[in-house]
């Protein structure tokens, strides 16, 4: 259960986080070395996006605490959930290139499914093969596309290629 | 003639078996993938790009343009059946076309959008045919300064426009602007924003922050949802046809639909959800029973259904002729071109008329093979709601991370990917549009471009954007339109408070 208080705070962070963004592109510009010797260089667009960043950050704070927010009653959100799905995907792409594409995204599938509410496992984890399997055969043999097929199997099937 | 004559090389172009092929596989998957619920044209688009990467360009847009309209046809099955629009142009549509099929009349809703949107898109198509190389004539008066004014317009318009709060469209705009200056400064070669990672130095795909926001974001948006809500589908039943009645009362608003939305659709101000809003006031003005309006009135559905799709044939005359996309959909689009080295304006028109007259005249053809496949077929389409939602997301992530992962062969495209994800996540949450984001990614790099140019023309003398006429108009129109509803706002204040929230929560990702 996620109370207007609680939107009211993320509306803050919303806020408050483009206000950094503005401040750490403003900075960053900073610290880059001007080159080239255009009438506009290439600092003036940052300048002013990091500009307009701060203006609207301010605004959205403002607004956080004085003004109209979305779903000012409260929102239910199964945070439980979002937890799951984001993991699975931090799982794809942190053992894609050692795993390749197969397994890992046959995790990413049965994370996802399990976070909506799929509670059958192994029949998840299945389907998430057989269509893993499907779309690397699919993209790297009909499309001419490079899914990984990961390092473990590349080293197991040719180990004389150091 | 000459437009004609184009026209007719298109057909020669696109009536070959091998581009016919390619022309039904699109509509065919753009149809199969914009059904699904939770994905909108913008997001079946983007999610398709790597199914074109073998093809060489002409072949791929008239895949493209096959996909385009194909997203826009299941679309409404969608919003019809399920109550579930995947973009702001079918929000209307699923008011009443959802009251008919509570009411057993889904046949009929489903029939007259199909007509509607073949109709719609048949007289829409051939007057993009005409407009467009208009367009490219009016293209070629421009310099800089008035392209910088105009993408200023259409960020304008992107943003203010839609959505229910100015400052949070704002804020999903400059996030978009602030994602399109990472890379390298395509004038100077100076890196920005690339804090020493060399994946960056090419810059933030837009693709990748298109599918983070559309797919990634709206999953887990939907995760954390769907514990508390519940979906009715209805099924088909009772005749499939329409009646002598609902025939009559559909043809006026196919045609008057029609006339709001190419229009409205070629000019920057945010593709279909203004003209499907009209058409819907316009009907209910007109229809003889306005009492029965948001309880299933056929007219409710045939109007902004034929207005959605004819705005969506005019956003690609803007698109083809000046390069500038005026909806998430067309930003993705352009993304495209830019993936095959190629960039729209009169230049292609020159360059490539094979590709834009063959993908022109793919849209003709498209239109009716979706005619035939929406009709007969609409049973089998209507068995793809009904996929168990954990199956259905887990695969859409995973066609996501596939998409992301092709543009460039690299796990960072994938952690940008999640990175964009989450904001996206957020950014539903606190009911931020997402579209402004994806258009001000694209044109931002484009607009700064052109207005660099124009003060190295002026040798830095900055009045150029106000003393030529055009660009002088266009920007006096973006000001109104920043303006003018604050204005409105400020003087109704005490009349209207809380309206913007009443809206917010049948507002879907777009």
């Amino acid at each position: 259960m996620t109370t207007g208080r609680s939107m009211r705070a993320g509306e803050a962070v919303l806020g408050g986080g483009l206000i950094a963004l503005g401040g750490l592109i403003a900075v960053e510009t900073m610290l880059t070395p001007s080159v080239g010797r255009a009438v506009v260089g290439p600092a003036l667009f940052p300048y002013l996006i990091s500009g307009g960043l701060v203006l609207v950050g301010l605004s959205l704070l403002r607004e956080a605490f004085a003004g109209a927010i979305a779903h000012a009653e409260g929102l239910e959100l199964d945070l439980w959930a979002v937890a799951l799905v984001a993991a699975g995907l931090a799982v794809q792409f942190l053992l894609l290139d050692t795993l390749g594409w197969i397994p890992s995204t046959t995790i990413l599938f049965a994370a996802v499914a399990r976070a909506f509410g799929g509670r059958r496992l192994m029949v998840n984890l299945a389907i998430g093969l057989a269509l893993a399997a499907f779309t690397f055969v699919a993209f790297n043999y009909g499309l001419g596309l490079n899914l990984p097929e990961g390092s473990i199997v590349e080293r197991l099937t040719s180990p004389d290629a150091e | 003639m000459d437009t004609l004559a184009a026209l007719g090389h298109g057909f020669l172009v696109a009536l070959t078996p091998y581009n016919l092929l390619w022309s039904a596989i699109g509509v065919t998957v753009g149809t199969a993938v914009g059904v699904l619920p939770g994905i909108g044209p913008a997001l079946t688009v983007a999610l398709l790009l790597p199914v074109t990467y073998g093809l060489e360009p002409t072949s791929a847009f008239i895949m493209f343009a096959g996909i385009y309209y194909g997203a826009m046809y299941g679309g409404s099955t969608t919003s019809i059946l399920l109550n579930a629009p995947g973009e702001s142009g079918s929000i209307v549509t699923a008011i009443d076309g959802h009251a008919m099929a509570r009411q057993g009349r889904g046949a009929q809703a489903l029939a007259t959008a199909a007509i509607g949107s073949f109709i719609a898109g048949t007289i829409a198509t051939a007057a993009l045919t005409f407009v467009a190389p208009l367009m490219v004539k009016l293209a070629l008066l421009f310099g800089p300064a008035e392209y910088f004014a105009l993408m200023v317009l259409a960020l304008t318009t992107v943003t203010a426009v839609l959505g229910s709060s100015l400052a949070r469209g704002l804020a999903s705009l400059f996030l978009g602007l602030a994602l399109g200056l990472v890379g390298i400064d395509m004038q100077t070669g100076q890196a920005r924003l690339a804090f020493g990672v060399p994946e960056l130095l090419d810059g933030i795909d837009t693709v990748v922050v298109a599918v983070g926001l559309f797919a990634v974001g709206e999953t887990l948006y939907v995760a954390s949802r769907h514990r508390f809500e519940t979906e009715e589908i209805y099924a088909l039943k009772g005749s499939k046809w329409m009646s002598r009645e609902d025939w009559s009362r559909s043809w006026k608003p196919w045609l008057r639909g029609t006339l709001l939305g190419f229009p409205i659709g070629t000019l920057p101000a945010g593709g279909s959800e203004i003209p499907t809003f009209l058409s819907y006031l316009v009907e209910k003005r007109l229809a003889k029973k306005p009492e029965e309006f948001g309880k299933g009135a056929i007219e409710a559905v045939a109007g902004p259904e034929a207005a959605n799709n004819a705005s969506a044939a005019g956003v690609l005359a803007p698109l083809l002729s000046l390069g500038l996309p005026t909806s998430a959909t067309a930003a993705i689009m352009l993304a495209a071109f830019q993936q095959y080295g190629l960039q729209p304006g009169p230049t292609l028109f020159d360059n490539n008329p094979e590709l834009v007259w063959g993908m022109i005249a793919s849209l003709y053809i498209g239109n009716v093979l979706l005619l035939v496949l929406n009709l007969p077929l609409v049973g089998f389409w209507v068995k793809l709601l009904l996929i168990p939602r954990p199956w259905l997301y887990a695969g859409i992530l995973v066609f996501s991370s596939l998409g992301a992962y092709t543009l460039n062969n690299n796990v960072i495209d994938l952690v940008i990917l999640w990175v964009i994800g989450l904001v996206g996540f957020g950014m539903r949450v606190l009911n931020v549009p997402v579209a402004p984001c994806v258009v001000g990614l694209i044109l931002g790099p484009l607009a700064e471009q052109q207005f660099r140019r124009a003060l190295a023309i002026s040798q830095g003398d900055p009045s150029v954007f106000l003393t030529h006429p055009i660009s002088a108009a266009l920007l006096i129109v973006a000001v109104l339109l920043v303006i003018g509803p604050m204005v409105l706002r400020y003087r109704s204040n005490g009349a209207g408070k809380g309206d913007s929230a009443s809206r917010s929560d049948t507002h879907p990702a777009t």
